[in-house]
């Protein structure tokens, strides 16, 4: 288990390092996740303890937000001025996200459930062996 | 120092005893859960949302500065960059899916990602909130550890944003299987997709109370927009 915190504090730290060159335009976390999905994908299997470690740990992910969540109070005059803008652009802009997206996925996977039946069916296949 | 510091001394030293405050962020949020589980896990009854405002009340009554706190809370603020790390995991897992359906997942995040940008910014542009709210709020669909390091990447405020994040979560979750039913899309794979790109984990949540396809897909929605997001916003942020 030791390992499997090493190796996440290992691609964290180099993340880190990235971003405080000031080259690199990633947060720090967005990187360790890149290079450790991308060490994952290399070795081709997660190692038992890192599913258990990343189970056990993203099981209460919500909580780690809360200490910084808590600072809003410190701009509650912020959102007292902007709360219309703030609700209409959160609200609305939720609805309409959501809206065209469904709309114009649903309207590709209709297209592709028609048009692949035989054909693409078979790359996907092949390409399920591979990773396999 | 005189000695007449000493009482405040002695307070001061307490205070930056880091169980505390770890310790009540914890409670809070275990109250939080309860209180949620209650309320049949009701999308509004967000334990994250409620453990901020019970630790905000408590804050309140007891007169303790918010940096006091923070400072104290640093252990459980720590444990974030670790996680959004450990969100490789569960990405790694749905490898499969992703070759899959690839054509689907990207022309849902090639429409999810900008359209979930640019309404909000339009929206709050357009009402005239300031540049700093604004900035807060491009990455209001991201989960909530990417968003906090891109609205610090682009100049928004990091505590701003987490409370948008929930916010627009909890929107998403609500609205989700309502437009779902009203743009007459039965697809799980597409609802679960779309609630993940727009409304990341709290989204993803309720998506896994369709069916344990939308969950997948959800999940990979948020993890790919997530990403996605982290690496174009500071980008064009740049440029301007």
């Amino acid at each position: 288990m030791l390992e499997q915190i090493a190796r996440v504090l290992l691609w964290l730290s180099v993340g880190e390092i990235a971003a405080r060159s000031g080259l690199w335009p990633l947060p720090a976390p967005v990187t360790g996740l890149i290079l450790l999905y991308a060490e994952l994908a290399v070795r081709g299997r997660l190692p038992d303890d890192l599913g258990i470690l990343a189970d056990r740990l993203l099981q209460f992910l919500g909580m780690l937000f809360v200490p910084a969540g808590v600072g809003v109070i410190a701009y509650l005059d912020v959102f007292k001025t902007e709360a219309t803008p703030i609700l209409a652009a959160v609200i609305g802009g939720t609805a309409i996200t959501l809206f065209v997206t469904m709309v114009v996925v649903n309207l590709l996977g209709r297209t592709i459930a028609k048009s692949r039946e035989p054909g693409s069916e078979c790359v996907e296949g092949a390409e399920r062996d591979v990773n396999a | 120092m005189s000695t007449l510091d000493l009482t405040s001394l002695t307070w001061i030293s307490l205070a930056d005893q880091p169980i505390l405050e770890t310790g009540a962020t914890v409670f809070a949020f275990l109250a939080a859960t309860r209180i949620s589980r209650l309320g049949g896990n009701h999308p509004l009854l967000n334990p994250t949302l409620l453990a901020i405002i019970l630790i905000s009340l408590g804050l309140e009554a007891t007169h303790i500065p918010y940096k006091t706190y923070l400072r104290g809370a640093d252990p459980i603020n720590f444990m974030l960059g670790p996680a959004v790390v450990l969100l490789a995991v569960p990405l790694f897992r749905q490898r499969t899916v992703i070759r899959a359906s690839a054509r689907l997942i990207a022309v849902g995040l090639g429409v999810g990602l900008p359209v979930g940008v640019l309404s909000a910014v339009g929206i709050a542009w357009t009402m005239g909130a300031s540049s700093q709210t604004i900035l807060s709020l491009a990455p209001k669909s991201v989960t909530a550890g990417i968003a906090v390091g891109i609205s610090e990447q682009i100049g928004g405020l990091q505590t701003l944003t987490i409370v948008l994040v929930i916010m627009t979560g909890i929107t998403g979750a609500v609205l989700g299987p309502l437009v779902a039913r009203l743009a007459r899309v039965d697809d799980p794979r597409v609802v679960g997709l779309t609630m993940g790109i727009a409304s990341h984990g709290i989204g993803t949540a309720r998506a896994l109370q369709i069916s344990e396809v939308a969950g997948a897909f959800s999940g990979l929605g948020m993890g790919l927009n997530g990403v996605l997001t982290a690496i174009l916003l500071p980008l064009i942020f740049r440029l301007f």
